[in-house]
């Protein structure tokens, strides 16, 4: 379960404190719901979601976490570039404390992201298609309780989606995911609920029909 | 399955270990040959250096063998430079990682630090391997005093790190500050000039500067009777790391989410 309360954020910016980002959000996501998150370019998805996964912190407001939650996947964001994919494999298996578990993970994450030798060479050289398979391995191979993916699943292939779909849908039972996503048909097969995000706002819906059919009516005027 | 929760020390424990094989690799095996330059840099610019005085045949200094007293002297110098140089660019550089929220900003200076304490240590045993072949005399009279005075001057480092990293953060300008700061230092900190010779008020001047301290100690160790200042102090040395050091991990602490944020 994750609280989400009266959360405000708004970035420095060269001259001073920038806009609210965010201006009272509130909303609780049950255990085992899959979330998707909607709103224009700029509504503030991606501060949320690394408000969520304890990336950032927010200006006021609190959010509370009584579950394990994955790092934010997406963009590149966590690979050093001049790393190879099996290095920042490590570093996160290290971090996260399953140094003695790294050759099982490893196994599972070089096989999970299909880049073959790829996962020996530096990160910089990879598509962005291979960086988010690579994200993506890295996250599956550890048992969280919400996994968040911020586009993550959009610059994969047709064949790696129908794959990262299989994997959560195995994961069911016992994990959820919050996502964001440009692409209906992504977040209607992910998810149930969704977020629709609109002036710093958070509006709630049950149904993720519901949550983009605001959203394209926002963005229809 | 069940869930184990982890202390706060150990998750500190183990991204330190993380980050700290994570920089050494990245030194290490970055680009061809990356460790051999590391090893060349300080020690091309000791050749150079000593080249340039065996022109003006000064073969002592202050009673010292003038070879080992300018090794010694630029070691030194490096081990405070190379530490405040890697931990000032310490946040900037892994700011990808603070997308796993294990990672802290303070926790990348730390292990920049670490990292680099280690590496001038061999950068030093291999400059001694090297001048010892040459016939110098390169058996510390003091070793602890030497241990010392390197130590004092990487926690120097270390605290001028963990300062800087945070105010060229906050204040990107203070790059080019530091890099303008770093040379005075390193002509004010008795690097080519012996400080025992210059006549007061101005040797007095010069004494201020922790790092004159840390430099003349670590050759004091070498010859027990180099001329020197009269009034050597390590404590005065380790009194500004400490210092800095809290200066430093306050700011850390006090900007921790606004360094962190993009």
């Amino acid at each position: 379960m994750i609280i989400v309360d009266d959360v405000h954020k708004r970035y420095r910016t060269e001259h001073g404190p920038g806009k609210w980002v965010l201006s009272g959000v509130s909303f609780t996501i049950p255990p085992k719901v899959n979330v998707g998150l909607v709103g224009r370019n700029g509504a503030g998805k991606s501060t949320l979601l690394r408000l969520i996964g304890g990336t950032d912190t927010p200006n006021r407001g609190r959010i509370e976490r009584a579950c394990r939650v994955s790092w934010p996947m997406g963009f590149g964001g966590g690979l050093q570039g001049s790393l190879t994919g099996r290095q920042n494999a490590k570093f996160v298996c290290r971090i996260l404390g399953h140094e003695d578990q790294m050759a099982d993970k490893l196994a599972f994450m070089q096989d999970f992201a299909e880049i073959g030798d790829s996962f020996d060479e530096p990160v910089k050289t990879y598509s962005s298609g291979m960086k988010s398979r690579l994200q993506f391995a890295m996250s599956l191979a550890f048992d969280f309780d919400v996994y968040i993916s911020d586009e993550v699943t959009s610059t994969g292939d047709a064949a790696f989606r129908g794959k990262a779909n299989k994997a959560f849908k195995n994961l069911a039972d016992r994990a959820s995911l919050i996502m964001v996503s440009h692409s209906d048909s992504t977040l209607r097969e992910f998810c149930s609920a969704g977020i629709w995000l609109h002036q710093g706002q958070a509006y709630w819906f049950d149904d993720i029909g519901d949550a983009l059919k605001h959203y394209k009516e926002s963005i229809a005027v | 399955m069940s869930v184990v929760v982890r202390s706060a020390l150990s998750i500190t424990c183990s991204t330190w270990k993380a980050l700290l094989l994570r920089e050494t690799v990245n030194r290490l095996a970055a680009g061809r040959a990356a460790w051999a330059w590391l090893l060349i840099e300080p020690l091309v610019h000791v050749a150079f250096m000593l080249t340039m005085f065996m022109a003006v045949r000064v073969t002592n200094i202050g009673g010292i063998d003038a070879t080992l007293w300018l090794a010694i002297g630029l070691i030194a110098f490096f081990q405070f430079r190379r530490t405040a140089n890697q931990c000032t660019n310490a946040i900037s550089a892994n700011r990808a990682l603070f997308t796993y929220r294990q990672v802290k900003p303070v926790d990348t200076v730390l292990v920049r630090a670490a990292c680099e304490g280690f590496l001038m240590l061999l950068v030093l045993i291999v400059a001694m391997c090297v001048l010892a072949l040459l016939g110098h005399d390169v058996i510390p009279v003091d070793p602890l005093a030497l241990l010392g005075a390197l130590a004092g001057l990487w926690l120097v480092g270390l605290g001028f790190g963990l300062v800087s990293s945070v105010a060229v953060e906050l204040i990107p300008e203070m790059q080019r500050v530091i890099g303008f700061i770093m040379l005075p230092a390193y002509l004010m900190s008795g690097v080519m000039v012996q400080i025992g010779a210059i006549p007061e008020p101005y040797r007095s001047y010069l004494a201020m500067n922790p790092l004159v301290h840390g430099l003349e100690t670590a050759r004091q160790a070498f010859a027990p009777y180099y001329h020197t200042l009269n009034d050597l102090s390590l404590g005065y040395l380790y009194g500004w790391a400490l210092v800095l050091i809290f200066l430093g991990l306050a700011l850390q602490v006090r900007f921790a989410t606004r360094v962190a944020s993009q």
